[in-house]
């Protein structure tokens, strides 16, 4: 068992983090290609910057627009993201691991803001789901991983509290502790190629919808062209 | 925004069809709109090399690699579709709709998508999902309340509006857009309504003398004037229909001594190309302004039309030299400096009765002008009311998306489309609804008519006309205004 746990800890953890990581810069990288593209095409280079940093920041911290509709919802929504990026970044424990291996470190939340984070996203993350699987306009949308992301959430917080908060014997420890560890291996290795990919591509969406509208010059001729449609009638 | 569904009885009236059902048949497409005759063998195919062009030659690629990856199906956007909200039908959810076209894409244009694809050997186009898409995308009125609403920000109406752009190119549009648009820019008159240019010579004509008796001094329609500043061109079925909006305009100019004209030679803004495809709107785009340089005025100016003041201002520059191109503007916005500067009196009082402001989504959704006809309307108006939300958060008026010219759906868009919006007008209770917008207005007016609600429709201008004042107008005529 510590054989396998330490094999998590170590060689897993480095590759699995490092397919994350890779795998985030690879979309942005991606979509500022795409960007600098349609950019140089669009046939009107005046972009409202100023609106897109505005909406962007808005929704980033959306303390205005998220209470106008579907508060509870949006409450619920806004606390498990306060959790989900806060406990695992800024965790003393998780923190010291980086300090042990790469002689790094930050601020790390106090004791009682990490429990009281991670059990807010324990509950905020099972309300997500049961909300989804409850509600009919959220349940014509879903796909198979919208139910599912929730409840892989919240493994790692669920096995990560027992570790550090409640006395268990040391199988159960051990157990929680791999549980811990792999679940949020697998997290890491997901998140480039799911949804979650939103953690990295969201801020630049304004950008790329405010640049979306501005179409290149002249495509009729070129279209018609590829189309075979050229002189054919309105 | 809440509005409840509409009940049993509401919905067989909105979702009835006037078509025959043998065209139906023959045409292999079950939609309320008509459309004209096209090639139905084939259809999945043609959708996907029309779509592979279109993403070769435009930049809907980029935002939709971007949309398929952020898309989390939170259903936060159910909540601000104004259709969805009267329908209660999950396939009217912005995302929802949005997926259709988002799945094709992600399964024929991404390479795991079409990977896992082939190797399920699932979720290939069919003629049913051309059929679902070809219903969903013309259910929307393209108010873009949804885009807003997003948390992750993606633009369903930019989803849609390339929707019906490929679906278009294999010849599913309405038949009442496309019709007019072939006669704008291949008919014989030449604009949307099949004008004839001695119809509109002696339709100004006869409002010049009107205006001449009504307020005692000479205004003027300018035709063709070479180097005017402004090229003055509204939607053209103003012509037709908005007498006073026009009266109204031609008074401010006259009162302001603004130098403009109008072109015997093409005055139509409305380009439908925004509602349906892309390489139609730059057509008409083109057209508008090979016009402004034939007769070398300084800019472009929209009437009171939303979608042709949007089309103008933001792809004038796209079509016709980025920031080197002349400059458009929309009436309202050189109405509202006449009055900022001084040089347009209104009698203050005029309107009495309780009036209220419709802000058109295409002129307020991007916040381009909401606070400027508030504040003209304040200067004669004594009985001002706000509909709630307002400015950049406003309803559709429910014909948005060019639904309003598909005469055959007006059950649909004064049922459900426009559900919302009668809400807020009863709760007004205003006489005078301000519509400084030619699809608003027409359907406003059908709406209000179907809803019972009593309430008058009108354009800015339309007002302004009786409050405007006159350097040198007989005081009998001041009087008169003044008392109404």
């Amino acid at each position: 068992m510590d054989a396998v746990i330490e094999f998590a800890q170590g060689p897993l953890f480095r590759v699995t983090f490092g397919i994350m990581i890779l795998g985030l810069i690879r979309l942005v990288v991606l979509d500022l290609i795409n960007a600098v593209e349609a950019y140089r095409r669009a046939g009107d280079k005046s972009l409202a910057w100023t609106a897109a940093i505005t909406k962007t920041v808005s929704w980033l911290f959306p303390l205005k627009r998220a209470f106008t509709q579907r508060p509870v919802y949006s409450v619920i929504s806004i606390v498990f993201h306060i959790g989900l990026i806060l406990v695992p970044i800024f965790l003393l424990a998780h923190i010291q691991l980086w300090e042990a291996g790469l002689g790094i470190s930050w601020w790390s939340l106090p004791h009682f803001w990490a429990d009281l984070l991670t059990i807010t996203t324990i509950v905020t993350g099972a309300a997500l789901f049961f909300g989804r699987i409850g509600q009919r306009s959220a349940q014509a949308l879903s796909r198979t991983q919208d139910y599912l992301w929730p409840i892989l959430l919240i493994i790692p917080f669920v096995t990560g509290y027992i570790c550090a908060n409640t006395v268990v014997g040391p199988a159960t420890y051990q157990l929680s502790m791999l549980v811990h560890l792999l679940s949020a291996e697998l997290i890491f290795v997901l998140i480039p190629f799911t949804k979650i990919a939103h953690c990295v591509l969201m801020p630049l969406s304004q950008f790329i919808i405010t640049l979306a509208w501005k179409f290149p010059a002249r495509v009729d001729d070129k279209i018609c062209t590829t189309l075979k449609k050229k002189g054919a009638p309105v | 925004m809440r509005t409840q569904p509409i009940n049993e009885q509401e919905r067989e009236r909105a979702f009835s069809s006037v078509k025959k059902p043998e065209v139906t048949e023959r045409q292999q497409l079950d939609v309320r709109y008509h459309v004209e005759d096209h090639e139905v063998t084939g259809r999945p195919r043609a959708f996907l090399e029309a779509f592979a062009a279109i993403l070769r030659h435009t930049n809907y690629r980029m935002a939709l690699e971007h949309f398929v990856r952020v898309s989390a199906k939170c259903a936060r956007c159910a909540v601000q579709c104004p259709v969805y909200q009267a329908t209660n039908d999950v396939k009217d959810i912005p995302c929802y709709r949005s997926e259709l076209l988002l799945s094709v894409y992600r399964r024929h244009f991404t390479m795991s998508g079409s990977l896992i694809g082939r190797l399920t050997g699932t979720g290939h186009l069919t003629d049913e999902t051309v059929q679902q898409m070809a219903e969903s995308f013309w259910n929307c009125t393209a108010c873009r309340r949804c885009t807003i609403e997003c948390p992750v920000g993606i633009d369903h109406a930019l989803i849609t509006h390339l929707g019906r752009f490929i679906l278009s190119e294999i010849g599913i549009a309405p038949r009442a857009l496309v019709v007019s648009t072939r006669e704008q820019l291949e008919g014989k008159t030449g604009n949307t309504s099949a004008v004839p240019v001695p119809a509109l010579s002696d339709t100004l004509e006869f409002l010049e003398e009107d205006m001449e008796e009504e307020k005692g001094v000479p205004i003027k329609f300018p035709l063709d004037v070479e180097g005017a500043e402004y090229l003055f061109t509204p939607a053209v079925s103003d012509f037709l229909m908005e007498a006073e909006t026009l009266m109204g305009i031609a008074a401010v100019f006259a009162a302001t001594g603004g130098s403009w004209t109008i072109s015997t030679n093409y005055f139509d803004a409305i380009n439908y190309g925004l509602f349906y495809n892309d390489r139609i709107l730059e057509r008409v785009i083109r057209k508008l302004y090979s016009e402004t340089e034939r007769l070398k005025t300084r800019a472009i100016l929209i009437g009171e039309c939303g979608h042709a003041s949007r089309t103008a201002k933001y792809y004038v520059p796209v079509h016709c030299g980025g920031d080197q191109a002349k400059p458009v503007y929309n009436i309202m916005e050189y109405t509202y400096r006449m009055y900022k500067e001084g040089k347009l009196k209104l009698q203050p009082g005029t309107i009495t009765e309780k009036v209220t402001y419709h802000d058109p989504c295409n002129i307020a959704r991007q916040g381009w002008i909401v606070d400027q006809p508030r504040e003209l309307i304040r200067a004669f108006c004594s009985d001002v009311v706000e509909m709630q939300p307002l400015g950049q958060d406003n309803i559709c008026c429910g014909g948005g998306g060019g639904t309003v010219s598909i005469d055959e759906i007006r059950p649909y868009r004064t049922t459900v489309g426009g559900k919302a919006k009668a809400d807020q007008i009863r709760a007004t209770g205003a006489k005078y609804l301000i519509a400084p917008c030619a699809n608003c207005k027409k359907q406003l007016r059908e709406l209000v008519e179907d809803q019972e609600i009593d309430c008058e429709v009108v354009g800015l201008h339309d007002l302004i006309y009786k409050a405007i004042m006159f350097e040198g107008q007989p005081a009998e005529m001041q009087t008169a205004q003044e008392k109404g």
